[in-house]
């Protein structure tokens, strides 16, 4: 699951390779999307740090 | 050669950049064997993120579209290693992997993640890079094209390296080896 965003911008620079730009931005969005979802199930920890 | 042409030539040597970045990464991980930690590969992404921008700017010629996307894969890769450094930041509490050049990778990631932010922004401010002919658009510099093709190796290298690292689930806070190669899921797989 952690490999999604790698293979989501693999895709999206075969893509742009391709000439398909409208694809590669798609598919960007959902690399993108899937960093921050990801991100989000590993911050679980409050920091120790005062603000 | 057109602004146009010259802005694409540059964000090819972005790409060559972003590739530098992302191969000190992998060379750190296999030679020293400094297993990317979940927020390491995702700051990897990150920049991986940063790389789409660049190649549509040197396939499809220069659009603010393409800045706008390099600064957003900046700010989410950004908010990684700032939670990353946050964590590591009183002095006694540890650090995860080895530094480089003084500083652990979380903390250059932020760094470059900054310069990406400003940079892109900087180039932005030469419009004359914008303005397009009636005629078709060149194709693609020779370099630019290399570039986007290492970037591509890079990214199936790195999603490879982490269904190693952690199969289909979520990684290890600290990992300690490859799960598929430590259980033996490789071998079976490749009938040994």
């Amino acid at each position: 699951m952690m490999s999604l965003p790698f293979f989501g911008v693999f895709l999206a620079l075969s893509a742009t390779l391709a000439g398909q730009r409208g694809a590669a931005l798609v598919l960007w969005v959902v690399s993108v999307a899937a960093m921050l979802a990801l991100f989000r199930l590993h911050a679980t920890d409050s920091l120790h740090i005062a603000l | 050669m057109s602004e146009s042409e010259r802005f694409r030539l540059l964000n090819a040597l972005g790409l060559v950049a972003v590739a530098a970045v992302l191969i000190t990464a992998f060379v750190d991980q296999i030679a020293f064997h400094d297993l990317p930690c979940p927020l390491c590969i995702l700051q990897r992404a990150g920049f991986l993120g940063v790389a789409v921008g660049l190649a549509l700017n040197v396939k499809f010629g220069p659009r603010p579209s393409h800045y706008g996307l390099m600064i957003l894969s900046s700010l989410a890769g950004g908010a990684v290693s700032v939670r990353q450094t946050l964590l590591h930041i009183v002095p006694g509490e540890g650090a995860y992997g080895d530094a480089f050049f003084g500083l652990h990778f979380y903390a250059w990631a932020l760094i470059l993640f900054a310069v990406c932010v400003t940079g892109s922004a900087i180039l932005m401010l030469f419009d004359a890079q914008f303005e397009r002919g009636p005629e078709t658009l060149p194709r693609a510099p020779l370099l630019g094209t290399l570039a986007i093709v290492l970037v591509l190796l890079l990214a199936l290298g790195n999603g490879v390296s982490t269904v190693l690292e952690c199969g289909g689930g979520l990684c290890p806070d600290s990992p300690t080896g490859y799960m598929l190669i430590d259980d033996g899921t490789m071998q079976r797989l490749m009938g040994r």
